[in-house]
């Protein structure tokens, strides 16, 4: 009888502790469809938090390699230290980072700040659900440190989601080792394709690895297709809006076949390095630094931190990428921008750090801790801001009219959702095994499954 | 009440239900929504759309197939190798030989070891320009033998095998040296007396003993193929390119994608093969273990 006791006893105890264990956290859809309900619970419980009050909490950030970086430690530390919370920062690999991120928002689990690439398309098509998703930062101060140009992606209508803190440098453009330039007799920049190839040649002959293309980074060595969208709207005037309208599609569009083409005969002759696509950019300033390359793709800022982590007497400059014969600007005002998730269990918290983050002295600090980065693109004239003497040489270079139009991936709607499929299509590409036309095929396939998803009217 | 049974039958009930619950409905309810237009935007209202989501799969220019084909080929090739490895292994380990708990033990280590440990340190050993592989073969003069272990696609997949085959190797090892030791001495003795070679006593007394340990592997083997998603996606995500894509990684970019309908789809059809194979090697298993 005793036996038989404790035996239904320990039963009822396993149920208990399993079925305890299975209780999930409220997630934003289980509010009943209440916009507001979770934040208006934690709201009541912190209505007034002031620093004391969050103390003991952790703050959970997730963001892909590259988008924080050791930038904010030092605003990071000194939030943690003025409320005395622990900020766990989830650093996730660039080409796992949109699966994973993904997986968090719709299993419930996502840190209490996430971060996407951002444009004025990206809120409604990589988080979609942003009203369930997102905490609503409307009437936020911090919005006024965002650029008016910059506030597309950060908004839904009149809705406030985001807060972008990136750089207006040049993005993505070629950076080339002026010195070695010199010293091999190259007397100008390539600004077509052919003079390129001419270019490398040299490089090549000198035993040095022409273009550096860290293909292994997974999102990199699509940008030479992207970055030159200007080119492709130069060469068939109305292309974006028709992309968007879907009266224009990807494939078969003669200037992008032209591109890829020449993007694989550069792969084909080795101008990327012997085995690019293991390759990542993790040391790419030493690469520079050691006299190994010859040019590479990055952000203008990116020169200081060569010469910051290197110690060369080289000189560097920039030129816009030939490919396509491209003489257009990369304009693109969007970037890795940062979100509250509306299922969080510090609200507050979440908007004390977003208030905390724009502050004079934290924008400094994010901006000083950034070698690779010259300056903040922020309203506050008290940042002081860092601007290379090759930046402005590099702007001034080129026309107004160049900078019209912007990159395709931002100008084009369901474009950058597929980066990384294109970017595996792009190497698949290059190994033979696809047809150029077949890349832009899949993006435009990738594109018409979003906007399907997404309900456009315009793939209806 | 029969006596002889120590706990009663409705003991049963619970697990039963938790198992049915957790486990078998699960299953169920993901076969149900492949068949439907379920996806990101979904929101609580799905469409029926019969078997849409399979004419896709098995029709789409993304080349699902080529996953499954990959899937069924790692299955078989990474089997292979790992049994027969562990087996000669196991039968090595199991001769009296100084050391052998040591061997045993440092054989075994890799199985504890999470995949996307393996799968981070593995990256950076198999690196073309600094790995550990390459920069050893250089600094032994065999430098001709540098290959780019993950890009090229000649090589990717042998890679792959190779650092699945180091991890899992000890495993089946153990397995196989759990079924040796239960194999009667005196059985290798008289076939020596009747001077029977190594390979005879392997092919007539070892395996036809080892039949149980087999089917064990064997099953575990082919369920662990068929599912592989951690090795692939931490050393090659599937690259370069598509080259080392399977269908667990397709499944995980489609319901990355919001596309779950079709991610679901993809799984059900891993399902299908799955315990197809499965119950044909535990009937093919089972019988030859009767016949013995």
């Amino acid at each position: 009888m005793k036996k038989k006791f404790m035996s239904m006893l320990l039963c009822i105890t396993m149920i208990a502790i399993m079925l305890t264990g299975c209780s999930s956290n409220p997630t934003p859809e289980n509010n009943d469809g209440n916009e507001t309900s979770a934040l208006a619970a934690s709201e009541s419980k912190d209505s007034d938090s002031g620093a004391g009050d969050f103390a003991g909490e952790t703050l959970s950030i997730m963001v892909s390699q590259g988008w924080m970086d050791n930038r904010y430690d030092e605003t990071i530390a000194r939030f943690e230290e003025t409320y005395g919370v622990t900020v766990d920062l989830q650093t996730i690999p660039a080409d796992q980072y949109d699966d994973m991120l993904q997986s968090k928002l719709t299993g419930g689990t996502c840190a209490d700040i996430f971060w996407i690439q951002s444009n004025p398309f990206a809120i409604e098509s990589v988080i979609v659900d942003y009203e369930n998703y997102c905490i609503n930062f409307t009437g936020a101060q911090w919005k006024s440190v965002i650029p008016e140009a910059r506030l597309d992606s950060c908004m839904v209508g009149d809705t406030l989601y985001g807060l972008q803190l990136w750089h207006n440098s040049p993005e993505y453009v070629m950076i080339y080792n002026k010195t070695l330039f010199a010293e091999l007799d190259i007397e100008s920049t390539p600004s077509t394709y052919t003079e390129l190839l001419t270019v490398c040649e040299t490089l090549a002959a000198a035993d040095l690895t022409p273009w550096f293309m860290p293909g292994a980074d997974g999102w990199q060595h699509p940008l030479p297709f992207f970055q030159i969208g200007g080119v492709y709207e130069e060469t068939q005037p109305g292309l974006y809006d028709a992309l968007n309208d879907n009266t224009a599609t990807f494939a078969d569009n003669e200037k992008m076949l032209e591109v890829l083409t020449q993007f694989k005969e550069l792969s084909d002759k080795g101008y990327f390095g012997e085995d690019w696509i293991g390759s990542d950019s993790t040391n790419l300033a030493n690469e520079f630094g050691d006299r190994n390359i010859g040019m590479a793709m990055g952000n203008s800022s990116f020169i200081q931190q060569i010469k910051d982590e290197t110690e060369t007497q080289d000189e560097f400059g920039l030129f816009l990428i030939p490919l396509g014969d491209n003489d257009t600007f990369p304009t693109n005002p969007a970037g890795p921008t940062m979100f509250g998730y509306k299922g969080t269990e510090h609200p507050e918290l979440v908007k004390a750090f977003f208030d905390f983050v724009c502050t004079t002295q934290s924008l400094q600090e994010i901006l000083d801790n950034s070698p690779a980065y010259t300056n903040i693109a922020v309203n506050d004239d008290a940042v002081e801001q860092h601007w290379l003497p090759e930046e402005e040489e590099f702007m001034q270079s080129i026309s107004e009219d160049k900078m019209l139009t912007s990159v395709l991936q931002t100008g084009t709607k369901y474009t950058n959702d597929y980066w990384m499929d294109f970017a595996a299509d792009l190497v698949a590409y290059c190994q033979g095994t696809m047809e150029a036309n077949d890349v832009l095929k899949n993006m435009d396939a990738n594109r018409a499954t979003a906007a399907e998803v997404a309900g456009d009217e315009a793939w209806q | 009440m029969n006596k002889k049974k120590i706990y009663p039958q409705w003991f049963l009930i619970v697990p039963l239900v938790l198992y049915a619950v957790f486990f078998l409905l699960p299953g169920v309810l993901g076969v149900a929504y492949s068949f439907t237009d379920w996806n990101v935007r979904s929101l609580g209202e799905l469409n029926f759309i019969g078997l849409d989501n399979y004419i896709e799969i098995f029709t789409s220019d993304k080349n699902y197939t080529a996953g499954i084909f990959n899937t069924l080929k790692f299955t078989v090739i990474s089997n292979i190798i790992k049994l027969t490895t562990g087996l000669f292994l196991a039968i090595m380990l199991k001769e009296k030989l100084k050391g052998k708990s040591i061997y045993r033990t440092l054989l075994y280590l890799p199985s504890v070891l999470p995949f996307l440990i393996i799968g981070l340190i593995f990256k950076s050993v198999l690196n073309y320009n600094n790995g550990l592989l390459n920069t050893f073969l250089e600094f032994i003069n065999l430098g001709f033998l540098k290959q780019k272990w993950l890009s090229d696609l000649s090589v990717v997949w042998k890679s792959i095998y190779g650092v699945d085959a180091w991890r899992g190797i000890g495993y089946v090892m153990t397995i196989f040296l759990a079924g040796l030791n239960t194999i009667p001495q005196s059985y290798y003795d008289a076939a020596s007396i009747d001077g029977a070679s190594f390979w005879q006593k392997l092919i007539h007394i070892t395996l036809p003993n080892l039949t149980g340990s087999i089917t064990i592997n064997l099953v575990f083997g082919l369920t662990y193929g068929l599912k592989v998603f951690d090795i692939i996606y931490v050393l090659t995500n599937g690259g370069p390119g598509h080259a080392t894509e399977v269908v667990t990684t397709y499944v995980y970019q489609l319901y990355a994608n919001g596309q779950y309908g079709l991610s679901v789809s993809l799984n059900t059809i891993l399902f299908v093969i799955t315990m197809m194979i499965g119950l044909l090697v535990v009937k093919y298993m089972g019988k030859q273990e009767v016949q013995q």
